[in-house]
């Protein structure tokens, strides 16, 4: 696979000496590399180490990244080998074996399981920021909420959804963008006070 | 442009569907304006919300810690990266490497040339016999027969060169000369010398073995006859 444009330009920032533009890629994929370190690390606060740990090798690396493969994927390896590390230097087993050794009979709920360890306000927040997303998706009009879904969930890209749609390419981009600005602007207005403190960092 | 058709482009960059041109101007926006970030990172939220990931923040403090941390790393140079930013960079930016790798093939030269001479030497087995070699032997002996030449009035039947041992120096003064675009002076006139000097002392050695030679034979002859 090859690098997306718009993350080889930015990492082309990077190189050139631009931090800020390390900040819109690990914004753009730090929710990725949290999932992915839960794999293998036991909880929420751990793998946020772990993944800051990642992003910071990864940043450290990038003058050796050529661009031959895609960024995420070459991220993803490195937080893969971080996460392992980690295991390793503390002497712990990924979270899957664990549970198939002690109860191999026993169906868990990983993800249940997981979240206990999370903070209340911290499953309060993404609860809420869900709900909302949610709300405003469903109330969105049906051809902006087809391509906002085959974008997000199905991972489509603009031609394919334009294909299923039947519409031109230019047409998925603005409905993707227009669903995108309902669901930002419901956003805001319930987390008024969380968005101003995020507009500091972005 | 106003704010709309620059969050489209936002969306579209994000989606990784914008055209490689937009996308470069689109990133220098995106790594100094605070806002458009925010933005950004919001988009990503709503992705994450829609597919359940955890740990879905508005403000997360994942990002904010990165950005401290790397706010504290040295500046990255470009020409750290060859491969991509290099290119991109042109020649005014500064390459740190080329001296270093300078002084690694000025090493290298150094630590042949040391090799190749001892290699040289009278018990060292022959070398190599290839032609590079055999035109390099060929043409010092060449420039041997013109010296002595010009050194005597009469002419003396110049001597068969055996083995290779001038022709490593003369290999390795072209090797260096060659290579001088990437070693560092002081290391190359240090390697030229080594060479010049060799080949003085194995010019030296073969004189005083002619010279051994020709004595000897005139004792035999000399033993030979006893009414001399």
């Amino acid at each position: 696979m090859t690098a997306d444009p718009s993350d080889l330009s930015l990492v082309r920032r990077v190189q050139r000496g631009d931090k800020g533009a390390f900040d819109a890629l690990v914004l753009k994929y730090q929710h990725k590399v949290v999932k992915l370190v839960m794999r293998y690390v036991r909880n929420p606060a751990e793998a946020e180490d772990v993944a800051q740990e990642a992003f910071i090798k990864a940043y450290r690396a990038l003058p050796q990244f050529r661009g031959d493969s895609a960024f995420y994927t070459w991220l993803y390896r490195i937080a893969i080998n971080t996460a392992k590390n980690a295991v390793v230097s503390r002497d712990r087993s990924p979270v899957d074996f664990d549970l198939d050794a002690q109860n191999p009979d026993e169906s868990y709920d990983l993800q249940g399981r997981l979240k206990d360890s999370e903070t209340p306000e911290g499953l309060v927040l993404t609860d809420e920021i869900r709900g909302t997303v949610n709300a405003a998706i469903d109330a969105l009009p049906e051809d902006l909420r087809t391509a906002i879904v085959l974008r997000e969930l199905e991972g489509l890209s603009y031609e394919e959804i334009a294909t299923a749609m039947g519409c031109p390419v230019g047409t998925v981009r603005s409905r993707i963008f227009r669903a995108r600005e309902a669901i930002d602007r419901r956003l805001r207005e319930v987390f008024e006070g969380g968005l101003g403190r995020a507009e500091e960092l972005g | 442009m106003n704010n709309d058709e620059l969050y489209s482009q936002l969306s579209a960059m994000f989606d990784g569907e914008l055209p490689a041109p937009e996308c470069e101007l689109l990133a220098r926006r995106l790594g100094r304006d605070d806002l458009l970030k925010a933005r950004w990172g919001r988009y990503a939220a709503i992705g994450a919300a829609m597919r359940l990931e955890r740990g879905v923040r508005l403000h997360g403090q994942l990002a904010r810690r990165v950005s401290s941390a790397v706010a504290a790393e040295p500046a990255m140079l470009v020409g750290s990266s060859p491969a991509i930013a290099g290119r991109l960079a042109g020649p005014r930016l500064i390459r740190w490497w080329q001296p270093v790798a300078g002084a690694a093939v000025a090493a290298s030269v150094a630590a042949a040339a040391i090799l190749w001479l001892r290699a040289g030497s009278p018990d060292a087995p022959i070398i190599a016999a290839s032609p590079m070699i055999a035109s390099a032997s060929a043409s010092t002996s060449a420039a041997d027969t013109s010296d002595a030449a010009t050194g005597s009035d009469s002419y003396v039947v110049p001597p068969s060169v055996e083995g290779p041992s001038a022709a490593p120096p003369t290999e390795l003064a072209d090797f260096v000369v060659a290579h001088s675009e990437f070693s560092m002076p002081l290391l190359r006139r240090s390697a030229l010398t080594s060479l010049v000097s060799s080949e003085a002392v194995s010019d030296s050695a073969d004189a005083a073995r002619r010279a051994g030679s020709t004595r000897s034979d005139e004792d035999r002859k000399a033993n030979a006859d006893p009414t001399h």
